[in-house]
């Protein structure tokens, strides 16, 4: 009797556990409900409740109303480059999600995303786009995103350190510095006031070449080029690129404006710089959002122009888009499409309105920077893009002579605008962060060695074996 | 005659035992199948095609091993993984052994002690990772760099210095499994009989010769095993770097499975191809040890 009954126990939780892993395998969204409507889920949603959760809550909330064949399903995924792949292969993406532009190459490569050219001519946006930007997400005239957001590399500052530093003009606009040499200076001048390293500069989890890159087409260097059997060449085994490698040397060895820390991913250089351990860093207009994380109040945080380099002056230009899964169906597209419009439309809607009005009191509720005016992605003046603006001026919370070098530089760039290199991006990055660390580790480095050994490494490791 | 109805419950008793074993274990079956054998065999058959992220594209041969061994830092971490492994002995070795013996023969507060050596091992490991990260802090931050400067040295670069950063993560490591290791021992020390001690007492045998008569020969097969098992752990190490050091400075902290990691998931999907290739290479060499490991397994059982 006993014995049966623990048979009968092994089994029940031998076949509960089983099934147990199976559930949650299948396929989830289908493209209609049961009432007809179009079903698409929309990653990057809060997990944590409070204001950020409430505002998409009632942006979804307003769009349901007023799209009443459109039903939203939250899905708490942001995108990931690390699980992007496993979730695009098993099918697991939301229909619709944000994406930076950095990792638009990997998406579009990996044929994981979905082909907006048609349904974005349908909704009328035939030249409506930036031609810049949307160049960058396109590939063989095809469209694969949304664009909702760009802005450049600038150089963003301690408006505390400045001051100290002598730096800051009485109505609060910083010094500029007009070339990265004197940045230098710049950085040197606030290390002797405050004894804090001047500059943070990346060098790991290819952030490290990810920054280095402008700096680098600042003094000339290209990186690679492209022949005519269409085989890619890895072109930066030059002086320039040797003198680009120089200069961040001599930030260690030679005017020491850099922390001690020389191991420095994307998140630690925002933390450094947010805690107060730095007095610049290059950054985009949308790092607020990263520097409330760590207790920055938006009167310390300012933002200017991207200095020039010894040959050119130039600067990376970024943003974020939203892409569509590449199962989804035709219906799902357009809803998709709509669903952006609700918060990034060229026409200004009333719901357009009430979705920037909560999107700006959320950043002031969060007490992030608002002040900043990034890119505008349209090709045309936009009357919603003006009322933005005006938005921003209305609520700004800080000084807003923190930001304007800044808002001017983007609003009427001096600058060229380049984006990122179109192949490989990564492992070049890899490949450049490994010289970054050398030369900040070994005082005795040769910048000349380091670069051709870059170049061979980075043309036989990832050039010379580009599959697709 | 009487024979047959006694052997026939028999059988049926053991056919039995045999089907509930089996549905006991048919759960973890299911992960291991889900979790290690598919993911080994489909791994393994992938590594032989050009994939795109995780779209097979076509069979392309030996292609992918051919990147993984040609790439300019393969031999390197190759090199780096044995240092790993190498200082793991040099470093890790000895202090579980020795805490196991001490703990072994001290009298008082016993207790106490096994719990206080324990605690590093119930640390989650980012958290304990990133405590040591900040006590190897390169700057005035650092608790080891603030304790150097009370003596009046130099600050050092810690983890920032090529040479160390293997050392400074082993450390981290040994720390971080000597409860595990110290456990196992202390168990085996357990089983040696207390009259041994006692009779060798009498004798005259002081704590070393103690050490050498009577406990090495108990404790001989459980390090030998130890050994093995350490070379396979230590041989697979990835967390650590990639949270201490991220493989850095220039590589010099590299490890194969941390490359490994950068071949699936930091390569914008053009790597994933090599990540399998790389993963059976790995798997072939740590097969070698597996095999040694079961073979010594049995010898050590078998002498008990």
């Amino acid at each position: 009797m006993k014995k049966s009954l623990v048979k009968i126990i092994a089994l029940l939780v031998a076949v509960t556990v089983s099934v147990g892993l199976f559930t949650g395998c299948g396929k989830k969204n289908s493209d209609k409900n049961e009432q007809g409507q179009t079903v698409i889920s929309v990653g990057g949603w809060p997990s944590k409740e409070g204001a950020t959760m409430d505002a998409f809550t009632e942006r979804k909330n307003l769009f349901e109303t007023n799209n009443p064949d459109i039903q939203i399903t939250p899905d708490t995924w942001a995108f990931d480059l690390k699980s992007f792949y496993a979730k695009a292969a098993g099918g697991q993406l939301p229909t619709v999600y944000n994406v930076h532009f950095t990792e638009i190459a990997s998406i579009i490569d990996s044929g994981y995303s979905a082909d907006l050219t048609d349904s974005l001519k349908k909704r009328g946006y035939d030249g409506m786009f930036n031609q810049q930007i949307l160049n960058m997400l396109t590939k063989d005239g095809k469209v694969y995103g949304f664009p909702t957001a760009a802005y450049v590399l600038g150089l963003t500052f301690n408006v505390e350190m400045f001051e100290a530093a002598g730096l800051l003009e009485a109505d609060g606009t910083p010094k500029q510095p007009k070339d990265l040499y004197e940045m230098v200076d710049f950085a040197v001048k606030i290390k002797k006031a405050t004894g804090k390293p001047g500059l943070v500069f990346p060098t790991a989890g290819n952030n490290g070449g990810w920054i280095f890159n402008p700096v680098a087409w600042s003094f000339g260097v290209d990186f690679m080029e492209q022949d005519a059997d269409g085989k890619w060449k890895a072109t930066f085994n030059t002086p320039e690129a040797v003198e680009a490698l120089q200069f961040i040397k001599d930030l260690k060895w030679k005017y020491d404006i850099l922390p001690s820390n020389t191991l420095i991913n994307g998140e630690e250089m925002y933390k450094t710089f947010a805690t107060g351990n730095a007095g610049m860093v290059i950054a985009a207009g949308d790092m607020p959002g990263r520097m409330v994380k760590y207790g920055m109040t938006p009167d310390q945080l300012g933002i200017m122009a991207f200095p020039a380099g010894p040959k050119r002056h130039v600067t990376l230009m970024g943003g974020t888009f939203t892409a569509i899964e590449p199962n989804a169906t035709k219906d799902q597209i357009e809803a998709s499409i709509r669903w952006t419009e609700s918060s990034n439309n060229f026409k200004l809607t009333s719901e357009y309105k009430t979705n920037q009005e909560k999107s700006i009191q959320n950043q002031l509720s969060n007490n992030q920077l608002v002040g900043i005016k990034n890119m505008s992605v349209w090709s045309k003046d936009s009357e919603a893009l003006k009322f933005q603006h005006q938005l921003i001026d209305e609520n700004a919370n800080s000084n807003p002579n923190h930001v304007r070098l800044y808002n001017e530089f983007v609003a009427n760039c001096p600058a060229e605008l380049q984006a990122e290199e179109p192949v490989c991006a990564q492992g070049l990055y890899s490949t450049l962060d490994g010289c970054i660390q050398e030369v900040l580790a070994n005082k005795e480095a040769d910048c000349a060695e380091l670069i051709a050994k870059a170049a061979s490494d980075f043309q036989s490791n990832y050039l010379d074996n580009l599959t697709y | 005659m009487t024979k047959k109805p006694t052997i026939k419950p028999k059988k049926l008793i053991t056919r039995r035992n045999n089907l509930n074993g089996w549905i006991l274990m048919l759960p973890m079956v299911v992960i291991l199948y889900l979790f290690i054998w598919r993911p080994s065999v489909m791994g393994t058959v992938w590594s032989f095609f050009n994939m795109k992220a995780y779209t097979v594209l076509d069979f392309c041969g030996i292609d992918n091993y051919r990147k993984v061994l040609t790439h300019t830092q393969f031999l390197p971490t190759l090199w780096n993984t044995v240092q790993y492994v190498l200082w793991s002995f040099v470093i890790g070795f000895l202090p579980p052994l020795f805490v196991a013996i001490m703990l072994n023969e001290i009298l008082h507060f016993k207790g106490g002690f096994r719990v206080l050596i324990y605690t590093p091992a119930v640390i989650p490991g980012i958290a304990a990772m990133l405590m040591w990260y900040y006590m190897y802090y390169p700057d005035q931050t650092g608790l080891l760099n603030m304790i150097l400067g009370k003596l009046g040295a130099e600050t050092q670069q810690w983890l920032n210095n090529p040479d160390f950063a293997i050392i400074g993560i082993t450390i981290y490591s040994s720390w971080k499994g000597l409860a595990g290791t110290m456990l196992l021992y202390y168990a085996s020390l357990q089983s040696v009989s207390v009259e041994l001690y006692e009779a060798s007492i009498i004798d005259g045998a002081g704590p070393l010769k103690r050490l050498w008569h009577i406990t090495r020969p108990a404790m001989e097969g459980i390090i030998l095993l130890n050994v093995v098992r350490q070379i396979i752990g230590v041989f697979q190490i990835m967390e650590q770097p990639l949270a201490m050091t991220s493989g850095g400075p220039n590589g010099a902290s590299t490890s194969l499975s941390y490359q490994l990691y950068q071949y699936g998931f930091n390569s914008g999907g053009q790597g994933t191809g090599q990540a399998m290739a790389l993963g059976v290479i790995i798997f072939l060499i740590l097969i070698v040890f597996t095999i040694f490991y079961f073979w010594l397994n049995r010898k050590v059982e078998d002498r008990y």
